[in-house]
């Protein structure tokens, strides 16, 4: 589904440039949910913008086939002072999706109740991050990008998380990433290590977590 | 194909979305916005007849001030918002398919949209006072606001993708537009100005989308001196200047 070619991603700071991807190549198995794991500041949210097209690589290319989600997390995409109604009709327009379907479903699917009619502003992090995969779960991806949101939210809404995933399972897949190997357990079938700007991709989750504390 | 369709629908979608952050959730707001040239050009005309002073060729003072301020005030604003489009909508980017153009196109829309209809309550309005109004051309009215609004998005573009590098940008925007307040013709026609003065003014290309503008308005309007491909050179050099420093500037974006 995912091909990533020879990309390399720096960013200039004011102390020099900083390189976060050095020329990585990878190809993303079909038909499983991948986790990626790393440290903070390893380069996963930079590597999912770059997946997403929402940033483009200093070179190299990146090669989606079928309709990859924007980084699901629970940063951007959201003005605070629009309502959560306001923010859910805005997605279902740039998608394309009929407006009045995707706010019944998102209503529903966040659980916010009539937090959904205030400014995404007074929310809570869990209450952001819920609308965020609510709104991703209304629009039909073939991936779907992760990043670090499935942590939050109470253990219902993870379980709510876990068994939506489930349920579209032969029609989409999953990247993740994370800094926690449980997230990863609970959701993927194999699991890959960002480190020094390079993706290594393991067979098992266990093989992973070896080369993640090592 | 599906791509125009698919930026037509972020377009939209980002004017939509728009109207709600800028005018917040009352209507009231919206009309605020239309008031703002309604109440400058009152100002103006209020203080033309205090002074008693009159424009040349008798023309009556309401539209003359109308047809010259708001080619000018679509040109501002039009500059100022597609110059922070980006900063003031980064989050948006984190949706793929909304680039920094549409952001820039989105403002750009609403605020021809805007103008227009400030310019046609200021019509009515007049026109209910004074009984009949008699407009010349409203097609050429509206190509003098079009290039006004042009000429005020590609700059915008150009500043706007220049400010990912330097942050002085930002500032140099007013001292550069302020002066153009008195140099483009707003209040008084060019084509009674000596010729040496004349001919300095025309290269200010929102002085050829006013008097565009007049010539719309006003039957026999002398404007054989300016013209539409004055200010449409203008946009194409600032429009490709902008589209190259986006692509230079793309990469070096930041989203968070």
């Amino acid at each position: 589904m995912i091909t990533l070619q020879q990309i390399t991603k720096t960013y200039r700071t004011s102390h020099g440039t900083h390189v976060v991807l050095n020329k990585l190549s990878a190809e993303f198995p079909e038909r499983r949910n991948v986790g990626i794991i790393g440290r903070n500041g390893a380069g996963k949210s930079t590597l999912m913008r770059l997946i997403s097209g929402a940033e483009l690589p200093d070179s190299g290319a990146v090669v989606r086939r079928g309709r990859v989600s924007w980084p699901v997390g629970f940063s951007g995409g959201f003005s605070g002072s629009l309502t959560g109604a306001e923010n859910t009709r805005f997605v279902a327009r740039i998608y394309g999706m009929p407006v009045d379907r995707v706010l019944t479903f998102a209503a529903e699917f966040s659980e916010l109740g009539e937090y959904f009619d205030m400014p995404v502003k007074t929310y809570s992090s869990g209450m952001r991050a819920r609308l965020a995969f609510a709104l991703s779960m209304a629009v039909d991806f073939d991936v779907y990008l992760v990043d670090e949101i499935t942590a939050v939210g109470d253990s219902q809404f993870q379980k709510k998380c876990r068994l939506a995933f489930d349920e579209r399972r032969d029609r989409s897949t999953l990247i993740i990433v994370s800094h926690d190997m449980s997230t990863i357990r609970n959701y993927c079938d194999c699991c890959a290590v960002l480190r020094q700007g390079r993706l290594q991709f393991c067979d098992t989750i266990d093989e992973a977590q070896c080369l993640y504390e090592s | 194909m599906h791509s125009i369709l698919v930026q037509i629908q972020v377009v939209y979608a980002l004017v939509l979305r728009e109207t709600r952050t800028r005018f917040g959730q009352n209507r009231l707001g919206y009309l605020w916005a239309l008031l703002e040239p309604v109440l400058l050009i009152a100002t103006f005309a209020l203080l033309y007849r205090i002074l008693g002073r009159s424009v040349p060729d008798r023309l009556p003072i309401v539209p003359f001030l109308t047809t010259g301020f708001l080619p000018y005030l679509l040109f501002r604003e039009t500059s100022a918002r597609a110059m922070h489009a980006v900063e003031a909508n980064r989050g948006l980017l984190f949706y793929p398919q909304v680039r920094p153009l549409d952001l820039i196109l989105a403002r750009t829309v609403l605020e021809i949209a805007t103008n227009v209809l400030a310019f046609a309550l200021i019509l009515v309005t007049y026109m209910l006072y004074v009984g009949n109004v008699d407009v010349a051309d409203p097609l050429q009215i509206l190509l003098g606001l079009g290039l006004a609004a042009g000429l005020g998005s590609t700059l915008g573009l150009v500043l706007c993708a220049w400010g990912v590098f330097s942050s002085a940008v930002e500032r140099i925007h007013g001292p550069l537009i302020r002066p153009l307040f008195w140099f483009s013709a707003l209040m008084y026609p060019t084509g009674q100005l000596p010729l040496r003065y004349r001919n300095l003014l025309t290269y200010n290309p929102i002085v050829h989308c006013v008097e565009l503008t007049r010539a719309g308005y006003f039957s026999g309007y002398r404007a054989n001196h300016v013209g539409l491909a004055y200010p449409f050179v203008w946009i194409l050099a600032l429009g490709f200047l902008g589209l190259l420093l986006e692509r230079i500037a793309r990469r070096r974006l930041v989203l968070s």
